[in-house]
């Protein structure tokens, strides 16, 4: 065993080229959308560039938590989550800049000749102004970036000289960025989705999209992580036990999320408050009823009871494919965050909420997969490595 | 050469790195057994135990005094009036029942994500939770006014036709708790059945024999008593897992449900439980490290424990700190005239001076946790720990009287001051939580015995491995090295 090396498998580079492909292709359909409507194309711009900053802040999050606790969970996946964590920068920074564009059209509190009739939106002028909103974008960015880069290379150094005072420095960072990490998301949750709405407000809401990114992270490891187990050098590490592990947290995610939705719903609808019930009741309303329903239904109800099952978290196979319904559910649900907040003018334009995720998707994963081959995908100096390739298959 | 050297020096090095076991070294299952046991069956009773257990029972009598008097005279005897309707008998009714979560926490969750180190501290953690929830049950039982029809709380069907509201959390409460102490009592039993056998085993005189064979159920150690107990336990686990979560939630929405500028808040379930954790952590540390060093436990309850329980305490800390910062943030975002007064009423009003020293307790002592000499200090731990405890307490006041005394009608707008009677009921069920603590720790083994035993071996491999950090625990993958000269 001393002497395997373990590289990403050459069928990566394929899947890289396949993933560029599908993205132009979505990019030029969404692009071409943006002739057909341009407020449309960026709500959907919204929600690609939401989705993929959830599995890259999500795995940023992963990557910090699992050098915090230990555990062979973490050791197994680790390089899965650090290739997602390092597309932060430049390329979902980069992903951002259409938001920036597209500002006036999204973000009503951008309309001066509103804002100056309004006393609320008055109120909140020093917060919601387009100056600050760019000076916080900078700083998040800056943030998760400096954050990603220092896990990177102190992991890579790690890697290089096997000396375990690098294991220490990524732990004794990972406690205060989680923190950052939190502090930061929540905020960012608040300036480009929840402003959406500038007049609503809910103190939950950063939590309730931090664990929408833990679902999207955990959802996206697994499917990378089945798909490399089909092949050379994984086949001989990952074991059920990784599975049961990754299924088992993304049991518990999908309660969590359940957990912050519900207690938002229910202290909104009985305290049923003139200012924040109407972000309910437009998602309640024909239109989007049904989107409200499939969520509870296919974003809790049917993962939720399938993954009670033991046998089913322990087999990649069918485990994938809870993996992957929620991946498409994070979008929706991302969906039923944005779009319920502008009149729809024109169904027809719908279909970029489709094209948009798998456009900006496609590019990500091109550079996520880069990443992947960049570095060996098991770290094989850390302390609990042989620990972590045969404990997880005794429980 | 020099190469060399620095090679091994950091294999060295390495060779430690990771936890150290949970059991101290050069403990034997026998010697564990004798240890935890000798506690409970020793002949006569140390002088400490009957001090403090006397002094507790001092307490106990001034709770039951008041009870007595409270009943007798009516709730009027403590210092609640129509503006503030919840004041202590809240206040104390959630802090105790925080209290109680971290005993659920370690027993339940931490099983389940197979964190050996609770091993040795679950057990009076779980008593913990269930004189804590006892205490907590007092509080709203009493409030009603008239404790002798508190049975109307339950939905059965009566002659009256009258039912409670299922709408209400009220309502949910008596459910949830109900449920809670349930659970917790039979995960707590049911943990305890072993030990209760290897005691009835252990026991010298007859009536201990006869009384600790009784609650054994007859345990035989057979191979199938194992398996089918193991299952048990490993179910109630699960069972008592949502009941960390739903148990303050249910408390968070006594306040949030309603539409009170400071208790309406959608973060207040996640922060509730965080806070539960939090309060529950800082008094197992206030329980174990006087109960540690008084019966020399320092083998079982180490240092790693300690050190464990600091962390999780900071994480949790923290997460309650991110519910106050939010609360802060929104109070000025939601540009709510009555949220905005709410905020500037906690921290500059009448009750300022509890907001800042809740911040104090609650926020800025315990990031001293950041630092690992702290971490390993259980002086420090000890006084972090009791700033915790009064810093919850604070939290519960603030939210519940600065945020009724100043509601929507300014005319009904009044201060809140207890009377002694709010403090002989709140020190008397500290008095009575202690008392019910001493009993156990003197009758019932306070550690697991049969957990521990199964540490042993695990702890028997790691701290060979750690005695000689110049000799790798296992052999470098490259053949033998040259040994530091």
């Amino acid at each position: 065993m001393a002497n395997t090396t373990y590289n990403a498998p050459p069928a990566v580079s394929g899947w890289q080229q396949r993933a560029l492909v599908v993205g132009v292709i979505g990019l030029i359909a969404t692009l071409a959308g943006y002739f057909v409507d341009h407020d449309q194309f960026y709500r959907a711009w919204l929600v690609g560039f939401i989705f993929v900053l959830g599995i890259t802040l999500g795995s940023l999050g992963f990557l910090m938590i699992q050098y915090l606790t230990g555990g062979s969970w973490g050791v197994a996946t680790r390089r899965i989550f650090e290739a997602s964590a390092r597309t932060i920068f430049p390329i979902v920074a980069l992903l951002f800049i259409p938001v920036v564009v597209g500002m006036h059209s999204l973000y009503h509190w951008t309309h001066l000749e509103d804002v100056a009739k309004d006393p609320i939106l008055q109120q909140k002028e020093p917060y919601l102004n387009v100056t600050f909103f760019l000076i916080r974008a900078v700083f998040y960015f800056a943030v998760w970036a400096l954050l990603a880069s220092f896990l990177a290379k102190w992991a890579k150094q790690h890697d290089d000289t096997g000396n375990h005072s690098f294991r220490q420095r990524l732990a004794d960072l990972s406690g205060p960025g989680v923190l950052i990490y939190g502090l930061t998301m929540s905020f960012a949750a608040f300036d480009w989705v929840m402003s959406l709405d500038p007049h609503w407000f809910s103190t939950i809401y950063g939590l309730l999209v931090i664990a929408g990114q833990g679902i999207s992270s955990i959802a996206f490891t697994i499917v990378i992580a089945t798909r490399l187990w089909h092949r050379e050098p994984m086949n001989h590490v990952y074991n059920s036990g990784h599975f049961h592990d990754l299924g088992k947290l993304l049991f518990a995610l999908i309660m969590l999320w359940a957990y912050f939705s519900y207690s938002q719903l229910v202290i909104i609808w009985s305290g049923n408050l003139p200012e924040e019930i109407p972000w309910y009741l437009r998602r309640f309303s024909n239109e989007w009823k049904p989107l409200s329903w499939a969520l509870l239904v296919f974003h809790f109800i049917l993962p939720f009871s399938i993954l009670l099952s033991r046998g089913l978290k322990r087999n990649a196979r069918k485990l994938v494919i809870v993996a992957g319904l929620l991946l498409v559910m994070r979008v929706l649900d991302i969906v039923w965050l944005v779009a319920p907040e502008f009149k729809q003018t024109d169904v027809g334009g719908l279909w970029m909420y489709a094209t948009a995720p798998i456009g900006i998707g496609g590019i990500w994963l091109w550079f996520f997969f880069r990443n992947l081959q960049s570095r060996e995908l098991l770290p094989v100096k850390d302390p609990q490595f042989e620990q972590a390739l045969v404990a997880a298959s005794h429980h | 050469m020099a190469d060399a050297m620095k090679q091994t020096g950091q294999e060295a090095s390495n060779a430690a790195y990771g936890p150290p076991p949970v059991i101290g070294p050069g403990h034997t299952f026998a010697s564990v057994t004798e240890k935890i046991a000798s506690i409970v069956l020793r002949k006569g009773t140390k002088r400490g135990w009957m001090v403090g257990f006397g002094l507790s029972f001092l307490g106990m009598l001034m709770m039951l005094n008041t009870i007595t008097y409270l009943v007798f005279k009516g709730i009027g005897i403590w210092g609640n009036n129509t503006t503030v309707g919840w004041a202590f008998d809240i206040i104390n009714f959630v802090w105790w029942i925080g209290i109680g979560h971290a005993g659920t926490l370690i027993s339940a969750i931490l099983l389940l994500m197979r964190q050996s180190w609770r091993t040795s501290i679950n057990r009076f953690a779980e008593a913990m939770t269930l004189f804590a929830v006892a205490c907590a049950g007092l509080f709203p039982a009493l409030h009603t006014g008239r404790p002798w029809l508190d049975y109307w709380l339950f939905p059965y069907p009566n002659t009256m036709g009258m039912w409670p509201n299922f709408r209400s959390p009220l309502m949910w409460d008596v459910f949830a708790v109900s449920t809670y102490a349930t659970v917790s009592a039979l995960f707590w039993f049911i943990g305890l059945i072993p030990d209760l056998a290897t005691l009835r085993d252990r026991a010298t005189s007859k009536i201990r024999k006869v009384i600790y064979g009784m609650l054994a159920l007859g345990w035989r150690g057979s191979t199938r008593h194992w398996s089918r107990y193991e299952t048990a336990y490993l179910l109630l686990a699960g069972l008592s897992t949502p009941l960390v979560l739903s148990v303050h939630t249910i408390v968070s929405f006594d306040f949030s449900i309603g539409i009170i500028p400071g208790w309406h808040a959608t973060i207040f379930p996640p922060y509730f439980v965080a806070g539960a954790i939090y309060a529950g952590f800082a008094m197992v540390l206030t329980l174990g490290i006087p109960i540690r060093k008084y019966y020399g436990l320092d083998d079982f309850i180490t240092n790693r424990h300690l050190r464990n329980m600091a962390k999780v305490m900071l994480a949790t800390g923290l997460i309650v700190g991110y519910g106050y910062a939010m609360e802060a943030f929104f109070a000025w975002y939601s540009a709510n005239t009555y949220e905005a007064y709410m905020y500037k009423n906690r921290t500059t009003g009448p009750y300022w001076y509890i907001y800042w020293l809740l911040i104090l307790c609650n926020i800025a002592v315990p990031q001293l946790l950041w630092i690992k000499k702290y971490r390993e200090s259980t002086v420090m731990l000890f006084v972090i720990s009791m700033f915790i405890n009064v810093g919850m307490w604070l939290e519960r006041f603030v939210i519940i009287v600065t945020s009724l005394h100043r509601d929507f009608l300014p005319s009904a707008w009044t201060m809140y001051t207890p009377t002694v009677f709010d403090f002989t009921m709140f020190f008397g069920t500290i008095g009575f939580f202690l008392t019910l603590m001493f009993l156990f720790i003197r009758i019932l083994p306070m550690i697991s015995i049969y957990e521990m035993r199964t540490m042993v071996p695990e702890a028997k491999l790691k701290s060979e491995a750690h005695a000689s950090p110049d000799k790798p625990a296992m052999p470098p993958a490259g053949g033998p090295q040259e040994s530091p000269a």
